[in-house]
């Protein structure tokens, strides 16, 4: 029972670094992307493979995930800078289903579909973080650290420049903020706390496939996002927590047949998804209706 | 000869792109709903000509099955769910959350009734026969082109000759204009659902007795849709069919180049491509920022 408490927290944690940084660049700057996934990927493949063939110490994998994960970005930037709206949507799942294939067809540095396997635990100065409680402690940390720089960063400068983008794009570029720069390194500050995510996730569960890295998963984080809050410090991780404690919760009614209680999850993900859209746009954590 | 037997292959896929793609972008083009469960439609269509179908009914019940289920599936999203995210103003991105989320729950409740697997509707008309030396054609393949050319021809009539196309064309044009006019939005809006989730019937029912289903094809179909819609031109009828037609061409020719599994990849490269150096698509009016 304990194991799979911390276990939860992990994921929770993990999955909360996630939405919060994606809500960083959907709340503050516009950018709804549904290609995040692809960053949690790419920290996730290549903190494994620093793990495997250099080393598994958290201060060499880290910032090579983050590394890689922010010159892919780029690519992100790239249609970021030019359209908005459902165009930049569509754009981003266009790098999204582009991303998937590639992971599963590069099998030397992905496995491709069968996967990554045997990632070693992640090391702190000597210490291996494999148990799920003391694992915890790391995961729930990091999300502090990644909150604490993107509070920082949305209460700087740089926050309000992000804020007068998104509300108005001309407005700011008529003001002399150079708006394609301060979108790019948003962009790229995104996806590479994004990595930190992938590091956790594969060096704790030891094992990664494609398939978390999908579209379905970040539609996922987007909607924890959005069901949490969007634009909020809280909403994301809020959003987080219910969207990975529901199918818990839904296993506990022994009534429904064991066999289809994937689907039965996954009926209810997507219904809770439309009627909080219908009922509470804002999201549990925000107050503001729809926009 | 490969690239001739390709080129057929993808202009069958292409032909039923075209009509996918199109109920999307009428809705798309003339609401502004960003109807990401029109693949769950095409889904609810296919599913119930084949459990029609099954059941030894014939076709023509089949047919009716899948076009009224359609039809009343996407009157009742909008009605349900669309009507009512508007009235607080959701944005965008409210509708395609909670449009994303029905497709997500129809999927699997699919998939709980009929199993995850691939279904098949068995005919012989699926049974491909020589044209000429080593091209094979199945009998399907001509009757996607003509649904296609049927369909469309008559959606372009309808836009361009009837009181129903006018009104929805002036809806895309300035939904405010159309309330002066004593014209109400609710009906148009109810009108692009029926006939854009129509539409997809046609492309359900033979890919049903071609490639196949399985409760996640929907997904396959939105994307298709969106690219297509977008690599056409938002609010261009005809530049969604050529891009429906262009891609499944693409995706078929690739073949020649790369390995099937890179065949989804290149059309989302072609998407991604245009979003970046021409987001205006192949015949859309320029984009407003």
């Amino acid at each position: 029972m304990e194991a799979y408490i911390f276990n939860l927290v992990n994921l929770i944690a993990i999955y909360a670094i996630l939405a919060v940084t994606l809500n960083f660049i959907m709340g503050y700057a516009g950018i709804y992307s549904l290609a995040h996934a692809v960053f949690f990927g790419i920290g996730a493949y290549t903190g494994s493979w620093v793990a495997q063939n250099v080393s598994p110490s958290i201060f060499v994998t880290l910032p090579a995930a983050m590394a890689a994960s922010a010159v892919v970005s780029l690519l992100l930037a790239l249609p970021a800078l030019r359209v908005r709206g459902e165009y930049f949507v569509a754009a981003s799942l266009g790098l999204q289903v582009l991303a998937v294939t590639i992971f599963s067809e590069w099998k030397g540095f992905t496995g491709g579909i069968g996967g990554v396997l045997a990632i070693p635990a992640v090391r702190i100065m000597g210490v291996e973080v494999y148990q799920p409680s003391q694992f915890s402690i790391l995961s729930v940390a990091m999300l502090i650290l990644v909150l604490l720089a993107i509070n920082a960063l949305v209460h700087s400068s740089f926050g309000r420049n992000l804020r007068a983008i998104r509300d108005s794009e001309s407005a700011a570029a008529s003001f002399g903020k150079n708006v394609p720069m301060i979108k790019t390194i948003s962009v790229v500050i995104s996806a590479a706390l994004a990595a930190v995510a992938g590091v956790l996730y594969a060096s704790y569960l030891s094992f990664i496939n494609v398939e978390t890295f999908t579209l379905d998963n970040s539609v996922l984080i987007m909607a924890m996002v959005i069901i949490g809050g969007t634009g909020t410090i809280a909403g994301p991780v809020v959003g987080a927590a219910v969207l990975l404690l529901l199918p818990s919760l839904i296993s506990y009614f022994a009534f429904l047949p064991q066999t289809e209680i994937g689907a039965l999850q996954q009926i209810i993900y997507g219904l809770g998804m439309t009627l909080l859209m219908i009922f509470r746009p804002g999201g549990i954590v925000g107050r503001r209706a729809g926009k | 000869m490969l690239a001739i037997q390709l080129a057929i292959t993808g202009l069958q896929t292409g032909a039923l792109y075209a009509l996918t793609a199109v109920g999307f972008s009428l809705i798309f083009g003339s609401t502004r709903i960003f109807h990401f469960a029109h693949g769950a439609t095409f889904v609810v269509a296919a599913y119930l000509f084949y459990a029609v179908f099954n059941a030894g009914w014939g076709v023509a019940p089949g047919i009716l099955a899948a076009a009224i289920g359609a039809v009343v599936f996407g009157l009742a999203l909008d009605r349900l769910v669309y009507v009512p995210i508007q009235r607080h103003e959701g944005s965008f991105f409210t509708v395609f959350v909670a449009s994303f989320g029905v497709g997500i729950a129809v999927q699997n409740i699919i998939g709980m009734v009929f199993g995850r697997g691939f279904v098949t509707v068995n005919t012989s008309l699926s049974r491909s026969v020589e044209m000429f030396d080593n091209i094979y054609v199945s009998p399907l393949a001509w009757i996607a082109i003509l649904c296609a050319v049927v369909f469309l021809g008559g959606l372009q009539f309808v836009l361009l000759k009837t009181h129903v196309g006018m009104s929805l064309r002036a809806l895309s044009d300035n939904p405010e204009l159309v309330r002066t006019f004593g014209l109400d939005p609710r009906r148009i809006e109810a009108m692009a659902f029926a006939i854009g989730s129509l539409l997809v019937v046609p492309a359900a029912i033979i890919t049903s007795a071609t490639t196949g289903l399985n409760p996640s094809v929907g997904h396959h179909v939105m994307l298709i849709s969106l690219a297509a819609t977008i690599v056409g031109g938002i609010g261009s009828i005809p530049g969604t069919v050529l891009a429906g037609v262009l891609l499944g061409l693409a995706e078929s020719m690739a073949l020649l180049v790369v390995d099937s599994q890179w065949t989804e990849a290149v059309t989302f490269a072609i998407l991604f491509a245009f979003i970046i150096i021409r987001p205006s698509g192949l015949l859309g009016r320029t984009i407003a920022h």
